[in-house]
């Protein structure tokens, strides 16, 4: 083959040719990438991806076709541009990138590693084994026609985590289950019921009536005693919803009778819920309207399509009768004590999950949508067409050609914008900000700040909420620093078992106690400082704030719809760390959806634990917050600029 | 129907094809897959940034797309070019080319014409009026210059891809783009809900709602458009009949609003999120509404005033929409219909929704006969433009755009910019403009010379002589000195004309951007030129 990177200065010819790439995601951005390093003369690539492939990748994941819906993404893109340059070494893996096998040395074995991912637990922990393995990290993102590339290199440039990403949107548990008001309530609870139903039973995403509601005690603060519902006497039915269904065969008129009749008339009873609200009505099958309250249906009014039409309750109903009984048929062919999986784009799962969601609204009075709006919001769909991420894949090259040429000084963040901007540029290049001295992640002593309520959270809600979800470990140890080193969480397997149903309190964590919270794979050590308090809003469990000297009183995760706190004062002394996206127990996160206000191709990674294509933030009108790399020079140094927001995979509603 | 709901539910009906395209359609819509789905592109010449920007287009479900391409395939195309097979060297290259596109999508027909386009624009240049859209690569100026004369005289847009070494150019030429669907930024789109002007249906309703005779659950759950609507009554009253107008009068606005709350015995404002949602939209709702200034210049366009029976059908709506907003329309234009979200109980929320959805259809209505009536005086068929049509477009006043383009012919001819202007931008290393000289420089040396400067590698240093001569030249035509560093002339001629796989497919991603932008008729395309320089991760847009 002609050496198609003849026109590249020759110490880059060679550093191309001798380098070792790790692509992770061979997703929307991973195939367009991975071609254009093909045809660019490198030699030696793996790619990581989990994903298998489906038929909405196939508008732009141009090395799937058709016959390969359900294999994996990594095995066929790889044979794929093999089969286009057999002499280019390349290795698939079918597996997270968060699997304990690809620790530290196997990071350190590349000479860079390219994102091309859509979620943000995937960002942050790649962002931590890079830096640990001191490997440079090209980070990119589409949405849309949005999209954004940059580069990350220990000491040098921010981390991933450097800067507070938008706050989730959190529901409280008994919005979900007693006292919903918009659609996204009636959609989260919809999912929390199929899984309830079919899926994987989580005691957190209960749908019955919550009798352990704040509200109820006529102490709307909630006091602390209430913060937690309690399983065995907050819930109406002790059998679980499963079993319930189970006895009653899955008989659809049955299920319908029980969450849209019974349990609302149960919440009827619970007056107090209803003193300032409109009450529910519970449903009747027989008397569900069959018609649309607005006569012309949706604003697409004119569309054919069945998922584009709004469907009036009667027709959810029937809608629901099908799906059920298809769900049930596809439970019983799966191993005793399987269950299924939600997915988007499956069509039964979607069709419940649509009509569960429209009755509910239904009863509540909130306003239906159709079921094209209802997978967009369920499903946290981010739309990606193939021209964006052709423009960003290739900008993911050019990174990559200057941190192999030594010129990290020239390596840019990247933003590409619908339109061209008011100087007229549709690529906006930035300069790479220094990190972040407080980042909990890439600062030299790492150390962030939890609020929460010793008394009442266990130990193991810190490690699976505090620790996992919101810092993003994947295995950690965990260390009370009072001069005795007592172990509170060990990564061993069952040595510290016994003190997972305990409080923090009883443990001896009080206010101002220190944790050295260690995770071996990501090879990352923080300190987390716990300040008590027993004030938090909105039924959350705890918060992640930056440093002690930033806290306030908690902000409600949703910031306007922009980008929130991203556009914190990067230069300031003090840039608070730490998403704020302190989800509790009784809480339920979903990306906030209304804007593009963070990118992600893939919309399609399965998965929080997924490698798929990629993310990172832009608004609409970025520009305005960033700073120009070019003819900027004159002016001092912009003090704003925009973050990397990992907006996470459609699927992070993980319901 | 009692007995069961809808015991026929209708399948939903997911064709796998809205499967393959969900997350396409959810930027622009179904409307604009179909004029995707019924578009033809032609690609003159498959080179690897042709066929990048076919790639991303037959990904996405064009209708049909025709490479003309006399070429046979080289180990240099096939080394770059993902689409042809490294076994097709000898062959043509748009037909392997071809192939391999059509693998992606069994949705898309395409064909390829086996000869140069010089051939073709000789013997059957007509043949080109067919496509929606032209993209040319690797065209020499004599040749771009009569492709576009042919589709300049046809009003069939061209797209001009070019990828050189690290930097690559996109041009477009479009006689007259008619857009209704601009998709203006939402933040700068003023809503126009007609509260300062309230239409007689939002007034009857608004008065209908009795704040004082509601429980607190139907007052804290009344829309806040009634809010704001009772307020202004109320300050009108006190203000000679005057809606508040500046930064002042709004904050006592609000006073005015608080009045409505509810309290408790104690006097202490209740928490109504309907007041939030209506005091945080003062500001934006109560600004008098008015045709914006990008329609009134296309109502006073030469085009919407002197229609004939060959004007296309945006103009004659223009035009039928000019009459309404002097006539029905009282100065405004009909109202659009949708309202936002906002804190409500459904069943007003319904009724209002269907208020303006109603005045919405009856202004549509009102313009639909004028569109009858004009196309009837232009001797035309009454139902050529569909009811569907008129509506779509009622909804899309605010947005409509109209962009008029240059021919590249007069580009290559002589420069549009001022010369001043131009040295000004070429004195600035940081400009794009400078990369813009240097590829014209550069087609002028292989007009001149046969080949690409730089092209064989025994050649390089006179070749960097008779560039720097070329670039000299065409300076000196455009009246600049030449203030260009020999460094860019070094750099191109290191280039050797080749295209680099990375920058095609990045010019390429662009290229398709902007002929989907032209296909669907949304989105406003590039005007006219898009510069990439790869040496620095930028870009810009010039209009030439």
């Amino acid at each position: 083959m002609e050496g198609p990177a003849d026109i590249l200065p020759s110490t880059l010819k060679k550093s191309v040719v001798d380098a070792k790439l790790l692509l992770v995601g061979a997703g929307g951005i991973g195939c367009e990438v991975l071609k254009n390093l093909v045809l660019s003369g490198f030699k030696n690539i793996e790619v990581i991806d989990l994903d298998t492939i489906d038929v909405s990748n196939l508008n732009r994941q141009f090395l799937f076709q058709r016959q390969h819906v359900g294999k994996s993404k990594a095995k066929v893109a790889c044979e794929a541009a093999l089969g286009f340059n057999p002499s280019v070494t390349l290795k698939a893996h079918h597996d997270s990138v968060m699997s304990q096998e690809y620790g530290v040395n196997f990071f350190k074995g590349f000479t860079l590693v390219l994102n091309a991912l859509d979620n943000r637990a995937a960002r942050n922990h790649v962002n931590r084994m890079c830096l640990a393995a001191q490997v440079p990290l090209v980070e990119s993102g589409t949405a849309g026609y949005l999209g954004q590339v940059t580069v990350i290199k220990r000491g040098v440039t921010e981390c991933y985590e450097c800067q507070p990403k938008p706050a989730q949107k959190t529901f409280p548990g008994c919005t979900i289950r007693n006292t919903p008001s918009e659609p996204i309530h009636c959609i989260v609870w919809a999912k929390h019921l199929f899984n309830q139903l079919f899926g994987e039973a989580d005691p957190d995403e209960d749908v019955s009536p919550d009798t352990a509601d704040p509200e109820l005690t006529g102490d709307a603060a909630g006091s602390a005693a209430l913060s937690e519902p309690a399983r065995e006497d907050g819930n109406v039915e002790r059998v679980s919803t499963r079993g319930w269904a189970a006895q009653n065969d899955y008989e659809p008129r049955k299920l319908f009778r029980k969450l849209f009749n019974d349990d609302i008339r149960y919440l009827l009873t619970m007056d107090k819920l209803w003193q300032k609200r409109r009450p529910p009505t519970p449903l009747d099958w027989d008397t569900l309207p069959d018609a649309v309250a607005d006569s012309s249906s949706s604003s697409t009014a004119d569309s054919s399509l069945s998922d584009q039409r709004l469907w009036p309750p009667a027709e959810c109903a029937a809608v629901l009768e099908r799906a059920v009984g298809r769900l049930k048929d596809q439970l019983a062919a799966r191993p005793a004590g399987d269950h299924l999986v939600w997915d988007k784009d499956d069509e039964n799962g979607m069709d419940f999950v649509a009509a569960c969601a429209n009755l509910r609204a239904h009863c509540f009075g909130i306003r239906l949508n159709t079921r094209f709006t209802i997978k967009s919001m369920a499903g946290n769909i981010i739309p990606a067409i193939a021209t964006t991420n052709a423009i960003i894949a290739a900008m993911v090259v050019f990174e990559a050609f200057k941190l192999l040429e030594g010129r990290l000084d020239d390596c840019k963040t990247v933003y590409l914008n619908r339109q061209p901007n008011a100087r007229k540029r549709l690529l906006v290049p930035c300069v790479l900000e220094k990190p972040n001295p407080k980042c909990y992640v890439c600062a030299e002593k790492p150390e962030v700040t939890v609020r929460l309520d010793v008394s009442q959270m266990k130990l193991q809600a810190l490690e699976e909420r505090v620790l996992k979800a919101a810092l993003n470990m994947v295995a950690p140890d965990a260390e009370l620093l009072d001069g005795r080193g007592t172990i509170l969480i060990s990564s061993e397997e069952g040595e510290t078992a016994a003190n997972a149903p305990r409080t923090l309190a009883e443990l001896g964590v009080r206010d101002g106690a220190r944790l050295r919270c260690d995770d071996f794979l990501q090879n990352y050590e923080l300190i987390v400082n716990i300040v008590n308090s027993t004030e938090l809003p909105d039924g959350q469990e705890f918060e992640v704030v930056g440093d002690a000297s930033q806290l306030q009183p908690a902000a409600p995760a949703r910031a306007d719809g922009e980008a929130g706190p991203s556009s914190a004062d990067a230069g300031g002394s003090a840039a608070a760390n730490g998403s704020g996206n302190g989800a509790g127990k009784a809480t339920t996160t979903v990306e906030d959806d209304d804007d593009l206000v963070c990118l992600s191709e893939g919309e399609d990674g399965t998965g929080t634990d997924g490698e798929v294509p990629t993310a990172t933030t832009t608004t609409v009108g970025t520009p305005a917050s960033k700073r120009p790399a070019q003819s900027d020079q004159g002016t001092p140094p912009a003090k704003k600029r925009r973050a990397l927001s990992g907006s996470e995979s459609p699927e992070v509603i993980e319901l | 129907m009692s007995a069961s709901p809808a015991s026929n539910p209708k399948s939903p009906d997911i064709s796998e094809k809205n499967k393959k395209y969900d997350r396409q359609l959810r930027l622009w819509g179904d409307h604009g897959q179909a004029a995707l789905e019924s578009a033809s592109v032609c690609l003159i010449n498959a080179t690897a940034t042709g066929t990048e920007t076919l790639k991303s287009l037959v990904l996405a479900g064009l209708g049909s797309f025709t490479i003309v391409d006399g070429k046979i395939a080289t180990a240099e195309d096939i080394g770059n070019n993902f689409f042809l097979p490294s076994d097709c060297a000898g062959e043509s290259r748009g037909r392997s080319a071809c192939r391999l596109l059509l693998e992606l999508n069994p949705d898309v027909r395409g064909q390829h014409v086996e000869q140069p386009l010089e051939r073709l624009l000789d013997t059957e240049p007509d043949r080109l009026q067919a496509f929606s859209v032209v993209v040319a690569t690797e065209l020499t100026d004599s040749c771009l210059s009569r492709l576009s004369e042919v589709l300049w005289s046809h009003n069939v847009p061209l797209l001009v891809a070019r990828s050189y070494g690290l930097v690559g150019s996109i041009r477009l030429q479009v006689r007259e783009h008619l857009v209704v669907e601009s998709h203006p930024d939402p933040d700068s789109v003023v809503a126009d809900l007609r509260l300062l002007q309230p239409f007689p249906a939002l007034a009857a309703f608004c008065d209908s709602q009795q704040l004082e005779a509601m429980d607190r659950a139907a007052h804290g759950h009344t829309p806040f458009l009634v809010l704001l609507y009772k307020a202004l009554q109320r300050w009108r009253d006190e203000h000679d009949g005057a809606p508040p107008s500046g930064y002042r009068e709004k904050k006592q606005f609000k006073e005015t609003l608080q009045q409505f709350r509810l309290r408790t015995a104690d006097g202490v404002p209740e928490l109504e999120e309907n007041f939030d949602e209506a005091e945080r939209a003062v500001n934006t709702l109560l600004t008098p509404p008015s045709v914006p200034e990008a329609v009134r210049t296309l109502f006073a366009s030469q085009q919407c005033n002197s229609l004939t029976a060959k004007s296309d059908d945006f103009w004659v709506l223009v035009k039928a929409l000019h009459e309404y907003v002097e006539n029905e329309g009282e100065g405004l234009l009909p109202v659009r219909g949708p309202i936002p979200d906002m804190f409500s109980d459904s069943d007003r929320y319904i009724q209002l929704q269907n208020i303006y959805r109603e005045e919405a259809r009856r202004g549509a209505d009102q313009v639909q006969r004028r569109v009858h009536l004009l196309l009837e005086s232009l001797g035309r068929p009454s139902d050529v433009i569909t009811e569907e049509q008129v509506r779509h477009f009622c909804r899309n006043t605010h947005a409509l755009r109209v962009f008029e383009g240059t021919a590249v012919q007069q580009e290559l001819r002589h420069l549009r910019l001022p010369a001043n202007e131009m040295a000004a931008h070429l004195q600035n290393p940081e400009s794009e403009m400078v990369i813009y000289a240097m590829l014209r420089a550069a087609e002028r040396f292989r007009s001149e010379y046969s080949t690409a400067p730089g092209a064989e590698d025994d050649q390089v240093e006179t070749d960097v002589i008779k560039l720097k001569a070329c670039l000299s030249r065409l300076l000196s035509d455009w009246g600049c000195q030449n203030t260009i560093k020999d460094d860019y002339v070094q750099e191109f001629c290191r280039y050797g004309g080749s295209e680099l796989h990375t920058v095609a497919a990045l010019i390429g991603g662009c290229a398709a951007h902007e002929v989907i932008k032209l296909v669907t008729g949304q989105y406003a395309p590039i005007d006219n030129t898009f510069i990439y320089n790869g040496i620095s991760s930028s870009s810009a847009v010039f209009r030439l």
